[in-house]
C-alpha cells in the first residue's frame, strides 16, 4: 500500500465529517419528533465547528508540504 | 299491499335504523358493555326484530318502544360524563380481590365469585401462583385488572437503559403501488423525496406493495416479487460508525503531530466527537 502523507490522510478524515455532517443535517430533517429533530440539528452544528477546524489544518500541512497541494 | 311486501319494506327500514342506532350508542366493544347496556341492547335487537316479522303489530308503537329503548341509555351516558357520582351509581364500583398480596375473602363472598374463579381470572393473565400478585381488582366489566409484585414485573426497555430515542407511529406512504399522500405530507415529506428514496434502492412504485416511514424518515418496503432482496435501512448505522472512526483518526493525529497547537486542536475536537457519539448513539441505534 502507497504510504499516505499527513495531508491526504487527514483529507480523508475531512471527507468522512463531511458525509457525517450530511447525515446529520438529513435526519434533522426527515424526523418527526421534534426532540429527536433538535439532537440531530445540534450535533450537525458541532460537526460544522470540527470541520472547520480540520479545514484549517489542512491548510497548514500543505503549506508545510506544497508538492501535495490539491491532492 | 301483500304482506310479504310490507315485510320487505319494514325489516330494510329497521335494518337501516338499527345501523344508525348503533352508531348513536357509540363504539364501545361488546366485552366492554355493562350488563344494564347488554340488556338494552338485546331488548332493541328483540323488538326490531319482532317489528320486522309481524305485519300485526301496529308500526308507530314500535318505533315509540324503540326510540324511548335508545334514548335512555344515551340520556344514561350523557350524564354519566357529567357526574361521576352518578356513573358510578349506573355502572358500580369495581372490588379489589387482592390488596398487599392478600386475598380479600369478605370481598370475593360479596361479589359472589368463587376462589376458583379467581384463580382462573389469574392463569388467563398468566400468572400462575396467587403469591405474584400485589393487587387485583375485579372491573365492572367483569375482567380482572392485574397489578404483579415489581420482582415478577416483566422487564421493560426503561430498566436497562437510561436514555432512550422517542419513537413515534410509522406512516404508510405506499400501498398496493400507490402513493398515500396525506401520510407522507404528515411527516413533512414529498413525493420527490419519496422518489428519490425508491430510486436509491432500486424499486420502481408501481412495484411496490406496501412502504412505511419510521419517524427518522427512514424507509422500508415490501415489493410484490417476494424474491428481490431489498437491502435494509443503513444509514444510522453507517453514520455511527464513521463518527468512531474519526474519533479514532483524531486520536491518532493527536499522537502523531509533533506541533502543539494541532495537537491541542486534535485533542479538543475528540472530546467533542466522543460527546456526539454519546448523544446520537440512542438514536442512531437499533
Amino acid at each position: 500500500m502507497i504510504e499516505l502523507t499527513v495531508a491526504s490522510q487527514v483529507k480523508q478524515t475531512l471527507a468522512s465529517l463531511k458525509s457525517i455532517h450530511a447525515g446529520l443535517q438529513n435526519l434533522a430533517i426527515t424526523s418527526t419528533d421534534e426532540e429527536t429533530k433538535r439532537v440531530f440539528h445540534e450535533n450537525m452544528l458541532i460537526s460544522e465547528e470540527i470541520i472547520n477546524d480540520v479545514k484549517s489544518r489542512i491548510g497548514e500541512l500543505e503549506f508545510e508540504e506544497p508538492e501535495y497541494k490539491g491532492f | 299491499m301483500p304482506e310479504w311486501v310490507e315485510v320487505i319494506i319494514r325489516s330494510l327500514a329497521i335494518i337501516a335504523g338499527l345501523f344508525f342506532i348503533s352508531k348513536l350508542l357509540g363504539k364501545k366493544q361488546l366485552s366492554k358493555l355493562s350488563f344494564f347496556e347488554y340488556v338494552v341492547g338485546i331488548t332493541i335487537g328483540d323488538i326490531a326484530g319482532t317489528l320486522s316479522m309481524d305485519t300485526n303489530l301496529n308500526l308507530t308503537n314500535g318505533i315509540i318502544s324503540i326510540a324511548i329503548w335508545v334514548m335512555i341509555p344515551v340520556i344514561i351516558s350523557f350524564i354519566s360524563m357529567k357526574s361521576p357520582s352518578f356513573q358510578q351509581f349506573i355502572e358500580g364500583k369495581p372490588t379489589v380481590f387482592i390488596k398487599n398480596g392478600k386475598i380479600m375473602e369478605e370481598n370475593l363472598k360479596k361479589e359472589k365469585y368463587p376462589l376458583a374463579a379467581l384463580l382462573e381470572q389469574l392463569r388467563k393473565n398468566n400468572v400462575h401462583h396467587a403469591s405474584d400478585v400485589e393487587f387485583a381488582i375485579l372491573e365492572t366489566t367483569g375482567e380482572l385488572s392485574i397489578l404483579l409484585k415489581k420482582e415478577k414485573q416483566p422487564i421493560t426497555v426503561g430498566d436497562i437503559k437510561t436514555n432512550v430515542a422517542p419513537v413515534k407511529e410509522p406512516q404508510t406512504v405506499i400501498m398496493d403501488g400507490k402513493i398515500m399522500d396525506e401520510a407522507l405530507s404528515t411527516t413533512g415529506l414529498n413525493r420527490r423525496w419519496l422518489k428519490e428514496k425508491l430510486d436509491q434502492l432500486g424499486v420502481a412504485v408501481e412495484n411496490v406493495f406496501l412502504a412505511q416511514v419510521d419517524s427518522y424518515g427512514q424507509l422500508t418496503v415490501d415489493l410484490y416479487d417476494d424474491k428481490v432482496k431489498v437491502p435494509e435501512p443503513v444509514e444510522k448505522q453507517l453514520l455511527l460508525s464513521s463518527l468512531k472512526k474519526v474519533e479514532a483518526d483524531f486520536e491518532l493525529y493527536a499522537l502523531q503531530t509533533e506541533n502543539t497547537e494541532a495537537k491541542n486542536m486534535y485533542v479538543r475536537n475528540r472530546k467533542k466527537l466522543a460527546e456526539m457519539i454519546k448523544t446520537l448513539t440512542p438514536f442512531l441505534q437499533g
